[in-house]
């Protein structure tokens, strides 16, 4: 018993030709946790995922769900939920046939439950009679997302599972994957090119280059660790105050600068600079963000 | 590993495929059986009346098992290919792997589909033979034995039906596909003694028939329909078996080695 992790990646390697679209990789996902494989475009998310499902095989290394390898146990399938990057069309099937069809092949008999909690939970119930091509690109992603969930996976793979949808539906998707987390004990992996999505929603974060996970960590943690954060103080007019702190950068007009760190007291820093409250005409914090991260670690990549 | 989960995704699956070949009925069964209906007016009426064989026999009444067999083939191995072929442009064959179907199940599913659509034109197709048959001799004409029909049909088609989900999982692209449908199968159905009873060839041309697998399946229905037959019909059917055995194992092993990537 290794161990029971939700994911674990290890060493893995792939190559297209003589071509290495990932190169030696390893990481693993926390039971409960939501993972974010953030990376440019080509970086390699699409290429490990689909090792983690079998579309792949991988040159080295190893993939295991619930500590069995993905290649040698047919175990791992039942336990995995699948959201392609890609669109798939489903010729003349309708939504729900699809679903149906769907969980038949994962041996789920009378699902008809299910499939219309997802159907409603994901705003496609009124469409349940359509075929693929008759649901708009939106749409047509949620059936995706509908698919991966009819039998109840415990890992959920997402490959940029919000392309295309609005921002409502966003919302309403990430609540909804929440709910099922907390009552089917759910763990994601998501790719996204929204850092601010994924800022929100991943627990933990993987930074991948050109093949290469150059940075794993927090979210938290790799944002107070890579960014900064500024305090300015915009002084009444015609304030003339002298500054100096360990903090201090600059003083432009009637603004002063601080860089000061994630954990350090804004009123500590307030009484070492000897302002008088009645100077003070506004305080603004700028934090760093998961695109400030994004831009330091993989070096201005185009996302 | 408990039976729901060993046969419902394989259901599920046959399912599917039928309901496919259902929903496009018009391309799927009408078209061949009109198809079937031209020759039998063509060969069978027209050209037929001209014909003598050496059996005595109406020669609509020889062709009618023939075009049988020749629906009944050509339609199993068209739906699983274009099935398949389909599915690797929509991108769902990757659901296939990424599912818990295994190739076994995947395999028997789709040739179960495949069959099934050649079945149904094959007794449609005999349905409308009787007709003409009705009305050119008389009198509808009953299968000797409608076991060994029904058996070759089956058969038949299910090595076609394995051999489309062999050649469209192999396929690389559309081309490779149509062509191995006109340079191979078509060839080998016309040569197979649809139209024709090899006693009726040279020697030489006898001999090279006799190596085309196809024969036998379509002497074997005629034999089920007229109780004639140009092999001895143990053969046939020992063939048949070891037929089926080839085809399915080659199907198995390129479903195996297919990475189910889309087009
Ligand atoms: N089947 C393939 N054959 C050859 N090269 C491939 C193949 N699939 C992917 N690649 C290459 O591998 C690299 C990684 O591709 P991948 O799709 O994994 O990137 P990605 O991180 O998912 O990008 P995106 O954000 O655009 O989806 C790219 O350079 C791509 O061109
Ligand atoms: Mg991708």
């Amino acid at each position: 018993m290794s161990s029971n992790l939700p994911l674990e990646v290890v060493d893995l390697t792939k190559k297209y030709g003589s071509f290495k679209a990932v190169d030696a990789v390893s990481f693993h996902i926390n039971p409960g946790e939501i993972f974010g494989l953030l990376g440019p475009n080509g970086a390699g998310k699409t290429s490990i995922i689909s090792t983690i499902v079998t579309l792949e095989e991988p040159t080295e290394g190893e993939v295991k769900v619930f500590g069995n390898n993905v290649r040698k146990s047919k175990h791992s399938k039942y336990e995995l939920g699948f959201v392609p990057q890609e669109i798939i069309n489903h010729g003349f099937f309708s939504v729900e046939e699809i679903l149906q069809f769907h969980s038949g092949y994962y041996g789920v008999k009378n699902n008809q439950e299910r499939i219309e909690y997802l159907l409603d939970k994901l705003g496609l119930f009124e469409h349940k009679d359509k075929k693929v091509k008759q649901l708009s690109g939106g749409m047509k992603r949620r059936l995706l997302i509908a698919k991966a969930l009819v039998h109840k996976p415990k890992l959920l793979l997402l490959d940029e599972p919000t392309a295309g949808v609005d921002i409502e539906l966003r919302e309403s998707l990430w609540s909804f994957v929440s709910e099922l987390r907390k009552e089917e004990g759910l763990s994601i992996l998501l790719t996204t090119h929204y850092l601010e999505e994924a800022e929100q929603l991943c627990d933990r974060i993987g930074f991948l280059s050109r093949g290469r996970l150059i940075k794993t960590g927090p979210t938290k943690e790799l944002i107070e660790g890579q960014t900064n954060r500024f305090m300015s103080i915009v002084l009444k007019p015609g304030t003339s105050v002298e500054c100096s702190h360990d903090f201090f950068i600059e003083k432009k007009a009637d603004v002063l600068t601080f860089k000061l760190p994630y954990q350090y007291p804004v009123g500590e820093l307030l009484a070492c600079t000897s302002l008088k409250l009645e100077q003070i005409q506004d305080i603004k914090i700028r934090e760093g963000s998961l695109d400030d991260v994004f831009r330091q670690v993989v070096g201005g990549g185009v996302l | 590993m408990n039976a729901e989960l060993r046969f419902r995704p394989f259901f599920s699956l046959t399912r599917r495929e039928i309901k496919r070949f259902l929903k496009v009925i018009v391309q799927t069964i009408v078209a061949p059986l009109i198809n079937s209906s031209l020759y039998l007016l063509i060969f069978g009426v027209s050209l037929g009346r001209n014909i003598d064989l050496q059996s005595g026999q109406n020669y609509l009444v020889f062709l009618l098992p023939g075009l049988i067999m020749m629906g009944c083939l050509n339609n199993s191995f068209a739906n699983t290919s274009s099935s398949i072929v389909g599915s690797k442009f929509a991108g769902e064959l990757e659901d296939y792997k990424v599912v818990t179907l295994n190739p076994w199940q995947i395999l028997l599913a789709l040739s179960t589909g495949g069959v099934m659509r050649g079945l149904m034109v094959g007794f449609l197709t005999l349905l409308v033979g009787e007709g003409f048959i009705y009305y050119e001799v008389g009198h509808f004409v009953m299968p000797e034995n409608p076991l060994i029909l029904l058996y070759f049909l089956f058969v038949g088609g299910l090595c076609f039906a394995s051999l489309g989900v062999s050649v469209a999982f192999w396929a690389k692209n559309f081309d490779q596909m149509s062509a191995v449908g006109s340079f191979v199968i078509l060839p080998l159905i016309y040569l197979g003694g649809v139209f024709y009873s090899i006693d009726t060839l040279p020697p030489f041309w006898r001999s090279v028939s006799e190596f085309n697998p196809i024969l036998y399946f379509i002497n074997g229905v005629r034999y089920g329909f007229i109780g004639e037959s140009d092999v001895p019909i143990l053969t046939a059917t020992i063939l048949s078996v070891v037929m089926l055995s080839i085809f399915f194992s080659i199907s198995f092993f390129v479903l195996k080695k297919s990475n189910f990537k889309r087009w």
